[in-house]
């Protein structure tokens, strides 16, 4: 009994964390057609700017929302350089790829050069652990879990209830009538980008306060995000949100009966299987029938 | 024609290099990495499939070969061999179902492949992770003395395998399946229309690729001595991937061209380590927003607008544009 709460616990906070890194790509696949393959990098500049605000001695709260903050700009700026000159061109898919590899190349080199290459760690900021019928519940995961599914159903009500959000998801779904209608898709872009780093820096504040940090981190939290990405549905920031619950779960009923070190291969060994079945995930559209 | 001249000169450049072999190890690097990006490139460039699988696929043949030689004994000669069919295999398996989904999708598979084999290899058994440290005291490929290091016989190894990697997918390119390939990337309606069997022409190159991958893979390993999971880490994907984009995307040189420039550069570089990235990832930022079709293309074009020749563009194809732009009207 306490084996299954103790996993649904630690599905539910691997879940939220998931849901952090996913929503970013999926806003900015949805939105503007982007397989933003930094997504990896921005996790890496969200953790080391709230590291670098924490070694200065600012506050961990403040930090951590500077850090965010920061990312968003960093986010912006690929936006700007990188990814609104493509716009429209003809080799758009591939052009986008190499771009954002290039950008998180870029990142990744930068952040060794000016941290090196040694693993930091931030500080969790809630020691303690409850005790509850035998599962251990720490202080920190609920921390994260709260934070995790505050930002997402903040996210999730932005999109739903206002009018940018509103701007974004009429792109998402009709690039036409959404420009016919007024909305400044240029702009729209950009929020999305700069909201999705942000995003994005926030799952890298959370990550490296419970696993580390180092230039090269961010890559495989990345591909987890893909893959939970594409369960939902491209694009669905709903199915995203779900996705990555279950997964998380998942990953978390895995490493309880079988063993830590069979998780993550057997995410990725589902996440294949699921990706030939069901390519378009739990919510995306189905695609047009293919000759 | 060209190629056969570059052919003909590298022996004679071999001799002046008996003496060191620094430059010898680094066209060794050069040849083998050459290998792996034109295999790759066959199937991003030439068949328009955006397949990231390829590091995996290396990988595949390194460990093969490896496994085989150091727990098992094995000749080396017959572990590369295996290596490569077993990469062909892999290859296979991956590209079955790549080939019914379409592109962004093939990304996510077969970036899952690729960190799926990434975990194994650093946790799985002893006999394949060694303990997370990969495989080491990998027996050279036997072959006699020549010159004054071995350095020498494992260049004429890596020379063949070029050789034949880089003269078969010459005439794969220009056979009538490297033909329905890029009809198909670049219209797989019409493609379709034409009666080419897409399933069956992509499943062939997938084989093709991952055979000669995986026997780059394997005598790379060979060659070093050793393989790591270090070799699944992003900085190498991009390595290759950057061979092909800077290099030169949809030509028949341009991944060989890039895998030089790369391979020199960072060798140039390995006194400001870390810059080498940097300049990497700026290269690739630069290359894709002014010349996206890599500098071999810009470089042939310009050659041949110098020599006044219309017909410059033989040798490289231009790649066309697969789908319609979704921002197209955006900038009006």
């Amino acid at each position: 009994m306490t084996d299954i709460v103790q996993a649904l616990w630690g599905g539910i906070l691997t879940g939220s964390i998931y849901g952090l890194m996913a929503v970013g790509l999926t806003l900015m696949w949805g939105a503007v057609r982007l397989l933003n393959l930094a997504h990896g990098a921005l996790y890496v500049v969200g953790g080391y700017a709230a590291w670098t605000f924490v070694d200065h001695g600012v506050p961990l709260v403040l930090a951590v929302a500077l850090a965010v903050v920061a990312t968003g700009a960093v986010g912006y700026v690929m936006f700007l350089v990188v990814i609104r000159p493509l716009l429209g061109r003809a080799m758009w898919d591939a052009a986008s790829i190499i771009a954002t590899v290039g950008v998180a190349t870029g990142i990744q080199a930068l952040v060794l050069l000016v941290y090196g290459p040694q693993v930091k760690k931030i500080d969790p900021f809630l020691s303690g652990v409850y005790h509850w019928e035998g599962v251990a519940i720490s202080r920190q995961g609920i921390a994260v879990t709260v934070i995790a599914l505050a930002s997402l159903l903040l996210v999730y009500w932005y999109l739903g209830s206002s009018r940018q959000g509103m701007a974004i998801r009429s792109v998402s779904q009709n690039l036409d009538a959404a420009s016919l209608m007024g909305v400044s898709v240029h702009r729209t872009y950009a929020i999305v980008v700069t909201l999705g780093a942000a995003l994005a820096g926030l799952a890298g504040v959370v990550l490296s306060s419970i696993l580390f940090l180092s230039p090269s981190s961010g890559f495989n939290p990345m591909v987890i995000a893909l893959v939970v990405t594409m369960f939902g549905g491209l694009g669905s920031v709903k199915g995203t949100i779900v996705a990555a619950y279950l997964t998380g779960i998942f990953v978390s009923v895995v490493q309880v009966y079988a063993g830590a070190q069979y998780a993550l291969p057997g995410l990725f060994l589902l996440m294949m299987i699921v990706i030939v079945i069901r390519p378009h995930g739990l919510f995306g559209r189905a695609p047009v029938q293919r000759l | 024609m060209f190629f056969l001249l570059i052919g003909l000169l590298v022996p004679w450049l071999l001799v002046g290099f008996g003496s060191g072999t620094f430059y010898l190890s680094i066209i060794i690097s050069i040849m083998l990495w050459a290998v792996i990006a034109q295999a790759w490139h066959l199937i991003l460039g030439v068949a328009g499939i955006y397949s990231f699988a390829q590091i995996a696929i290396v990988a595949i043949g390194g460990w093969v070969t490896g496994v085989l030689t150091v727990s098992y004994g094995w000749n080396p000669w017959l572990s590369v061999l295996m290596a490569a069919l077993a990469a062909t295999l892999a290859a296979l398996l991956i590209g079955i179902p790549s080939l019914r989904l379409s592109g962004i999708y093939v990304v996510l598979l077969t970036l899952s492949f690729h960190e799926l084999l990434a975990n194994y290899a650093t946790t799985g058994p002893y006999l394949i992770s060694g303990g997370g440290y990969g495989i080491v005291a990998v027996p050279h490929l036997p072959i006699p003395e020549l010159g004054s290091s071995w350095q020498v016989g494992a260049y004429y190894i890596a020379l063949g395998v070029f050789a034949l990697a880089t003269w078969s997918i010459w005439w794969v390119m220009h056979s009538p399946i490297g033909y329905a390939c890029m009809a198909m990337r670049d219209s797989e309606t019409y493609a379709a229309s034409r009666g080419i069997n897409q399933f069956r022409v992509r499943l062939v190159l997938f084989a093709f690729s991952g055979f000669l991958t995986g026997l780059a893979g394997a005598v790379l390993t060979n060659y070093q001595g050793s393989i790591s999971p270090s070799i699944f880490e992003f900085t190498v994907l991009i390595n290759v991937f950057a061979m092909i984009v800077i290099g030169g995307w949809g030509s028949f040189l341009g991944p060989i061209v890039g895998a030089a420039l790369l391979i020199t550069l960072e060798e140039l570089l390995t006194q400001f380590a870390g810059y080498s990235a940097l300049t990497l990832g700026v290269l690739l930022v630069l290359m894709v927003l002014v010349a996206p079709l890599g500098i071999w293309p810009m470089v042939a074009k310009i050659g041949g607008w110098l020599a006044g020749d219309e017909d410059a563009d033989d040798e490289s194809d231009e790649d066309g544009a697969s789908d319609d732009p979704p921002h197209e009207e955006v900038l009006q």
